[in-house]
C-alpha cells in the first residue's frame, strides 16, 4: 500500500461522506456507494454488491440491501454472510433534507437462509416493542443456568450504543478472522475517518423505552 | 423498474418476498407478520428486520396494513 493509495482513498470517501450529509437526492446514493466502497476494501466477496430499493411510496424512502433483496445477503471472503438491511429516508431539517437512518440491521450468519446465524445488531429509530432501539442479540448458549426457564441467549436483547456498519466490519476482520481484501494499514484508516463522521451525526438511542 | 442505480420494486415483488420470508423464518403470514410487529407482539423483530424494512416501502393505505 502506497501513501498516495490511502490518500486517493481517503479522499474518495471524505467526498461520499460529504454527499450523503449533504442531503438531497444523491444523498442515498452516495450512501450506498460508500457502504459499498468500505465492504469491498475489507470483507465483501467478489460477487457481492449493495442496492438500494425503492417501492410504492416513492422515492423519499429507501431499503439498502443484499444485490437482489432481502432474500440475498452479502457474500463474505469467508464463505459465510452479512445480511445487511439499512432503511433510509429523507427528512426536512431546516428548510434542508437530510438523510436519515430508520432502522439498520447486520447479521453475520452461515447460510444464505440465516437460519445459522451467529450475532446480530440491530437499531430502530421508533421501537414497537420493549426492546432497547440498539441492541446485539447472539445464538449460542450460556455456560451458566441463569435466564429465565422460556428465554433462550439468542432472544436476549442486550443494549448497545449505536454500532456502526465500520464497527461490524472489524469484528468481522478482527475476531472472526474473515480474510479482507486489502490491508489493515490501508482499510483501518478509511474505517476510522468513515466512522468517526457517522459517529457525529448519529441519532443515539436510549438503552430502553421511556414509559 | 431500475432507474439511477435504484431498483423500483412493486407492491406485489414486495408483498411476495415478504410472504416467503415470514412464512419460512415464522411461519406466518405477511399480514400475521405486519398486524404482530405493529401491535408490538413479534417477540423478536431483529429475525425479520430486513423484512420489516420492506414492508415500509409500501403506502400506508397498503391493504397489508389496513386489514392490520
Amino acid at each position: 500500500m502506497s501513501l498516495p493509495e490511502r490518500d486517493t482513498l481517503l479522499a474518495e470517501v471524505r467526498s461520499l461522506t460529504e454527499a450523503y450529509k449533504a442531503g438531497g437526492p444523491p444523498a442515498a446514493d452516495a450512501f450506498r456507494e460508500l457502504t459499498h466502497l468500505l465492504l469491498r476494501l475489507t470483507v465483501l466477496a467478489p460477487e457481492g454488491g449493495v442496492r438500494l430499493f425503492s417501492g410504492p411510496r416513492g422515492r423519499p424512502e429507501f431499503v439498502l440491501g443484499g444485490w437482489r433483496g432481502h432474500h440475498d445477503p452479502l457474500p463474505l471472503t469467508d464463505g459465510r454472510y452479512l445480511r445487511l438491511t439499512v432503511r433510509l429516508y429523507v427528512a426536512p431539517v431546516e428548510e434542508l433534507s437530510r438523510l436519515k437512518v430508520a432502522s439498520s440491521s447486520y447479521q453475520y450468519q452461515l447460510d444464505r437462509e440465516g437460519d445459522r446465524w451467529v450475532f446480530r445488531y440491530d437499531y430502530l429509530r421508533n421501537p414497537p416493542d420493549p426492546h432497547p432501539s440498539a441492541h446485539v442479540q447472539l445464538r449460542g448458549n450460556l455456560v451458566e443456568d441463569c435466564l429465565p426457564d422460556d428465554t433462550s441467549l439468542e432472544r436476549v436483547h442486550f443494549p448497545t450504543a449505536r454500532v456502526s456498519l465500520e464497527a461490524v466490519i472489524r469484528l468481522l476482520a478482527d475476531q472472526f478472522g474473515i480474510p479482507c481484501h486489502t490491508e489493515p494499514e490501508l482499510w483501518r484508516p478509511v474505517l476510522a475517518e468513515t466512522e468517526r463522521a457517522f459517529l457525529e451525526i448519529a441519532h443515539r438511542p436510549l438503552g430502553g423505552p421511556e414509559r | 423498474m431500475e432507474e439511477n442505480g435504484i431498483v423500483e420494486l412493486t407492491r406485489d415483488e414486495i408483498v411476495e418476498m415478504i410472504e416467503r420470508g415470514a412464512k419460512h423464518r415464522l411461519n406466518m403470514s405477511a399480514r400475521q407478520l405486519v398486524e404482530a410487529y405493529r401491535s408490538g407482539r413479534l417477540e423478536n423483530p431483529g429475525a425479520v428486520a430486513d423484512l420489516l424494512a420492506f414492508a415500509s416501502l409500501l403506502l400506508e393505505s397498503d391493504p397489508l396494513f389496513v386489514a392490520a
